[in-house]
């Protein structure tokens, strides 16, 4: 489905303030849902450039709508991570 | 062959009822059959008026059953068990064998809201179509609901009327439905709503926003105001992915993702 590659599990990271901020993600239907240690070091305008079509941050939990490529987008996010 | 229901204390006589009722509904009786009297449930029970209508208003409670003022009461009609899937009500009724009907209340283009233009992906005050429509079932109310596409990416959408269906709609341009994401939120219907959806018990409604994309186009958002006394939503549930969690550990905090990647060679994994 996803043309977009691992480019996109790598800014994905990035704008999550990369691995270093992550305690983890979680893969859900349409969505990611991250725990990470610091949300002023999250980036939704570089989300939103990966191809997020949403970021919620509520807290410490940010919610990043991909769309039904989550399950390869974690895939690859697993081996950056 | 019903086992004599005298001896049994209060609770039970209640309970005996309720579950005669029951079953009259599930084997015997149609919607809109009427149920025994109450008087005649007392005798067959050997109960006192009370507990029948105790386990009547409960039932009633429940949606079960719906009484009518002065004329008595009878088998409600079902709830739909909606399964959250990216149909239309249209196809989600003609499943069912229901007749779907459509009344429209408005069409035109108006500015983007703020909500609006950030579901669809465009600048707040941008057009958008606009289609807000009275949804039936076998001529029953059942929905209200509102769409909003921009004109931007679908000019002609409404040049020959309102859509007999969005979806088909959205189809003819290419922009087929292929995922989407909906909330819903229990409210009470605002006087507009429950006299356009004919409420006149419970003035409950279920609202859901809907994010319709085709692929990485979001191509529609809408909201809809279903009656709570007909709707149940169906959600088929699975147990969530396993998290995934950095390998990396304390001191590594300022590892960036180029460092991530080293890590992932080193497990000898490719990209």
């Amino acid at each position: 489905m996803s043309a977009r590659g691992t480019g996109q599990a790598e800014a994905i990271l990035a704008g999550l303030g990369g691995v270093g901020n992550i305690d983890e993600i979680e893969p859900c239907t349409t969505r990611l849902r991250s725990l990470v240690k610091e949300p002023s070091r999250v980036d939704a305008a570089a989300l939103r450039a990966a191809g997020a079509f949403g970021v919620m941050v509520s807290g410490r939990v940010v919610q990043v709508v991909i769309g039904p490529s989550v399950d390869t987008l974690a895939s690859d996010l697993e081996d950056l991570m | 062959m019903h086992a004599k229901q005298s001896a049994a204390p209060g609770a039970h006589k209640y309970q005996a009822v309720r579950a005669y009722l029951v079953g009259l509904v599930e084997r015997e009786l149609h919607v809109g059959d009427a149920i025994p009297s109450e008087r005649a449930l007392c005798e067959r029970f050997g109960v006192s008026r009370m507990t029948v209508r105790q386990a009547v208003d409960a039932l009633v409670g429940e949606g079960v059953l719906v009484r009518e003022q002065g004329r008595g009461t009878f088998v409600a009609p079902q709830r739909m068990d909606f399964e959250m899937r990216l149909t239309t009500f249209g196809e989600e009724m003609r499943r069912r064998g229901m007749r779907p009907e459509t009344r429209v209340l408005g069409m035109g283009t108006v500015p983007a809201t703020a909500d609006a233009a950030d579901a669809l992906g465009t600048e707040p005050g941008a057009p958008l179509h606009h289609l807000r429509r009275v949804r039936y079932a076998d001529g029953s109310p059942m929905s209200i609901e509102q769409h909003w596409v921009s004109v931007g990416l679908v000019p002609g959408l409404l040049a020959d009327g309102p859509p007999p269906s969005m979806h088909d709609a959205l189809r003819a341009v290419g922009l087929d439905p292929s995922w989407g994401e909906e909330t819903l939120t229990a409210a009470e219907a605002t006087d507009e709503e429950a006299a356009l959806l004919d409420l006149r018990g419970t003035r409950a409604v279920l609202r859901a926003t809907r994010r319709t994309f085709s692929a990485d186009t979001p191509a529609m958002y809408s909201n809809a105001c279903y009656r709570g006394d007909r709707y149940s939503v169906w959600v088929p549930l699975s147990a969530p992915a396993p998290a995934l969690v950095p390998r990396l550990r304390d001191g590594d905090e300022r590892l960036d993702e180029r460092a991530a990647v080293g890590a992932t060679l080193e497990d000898g994994r490719t990209g």
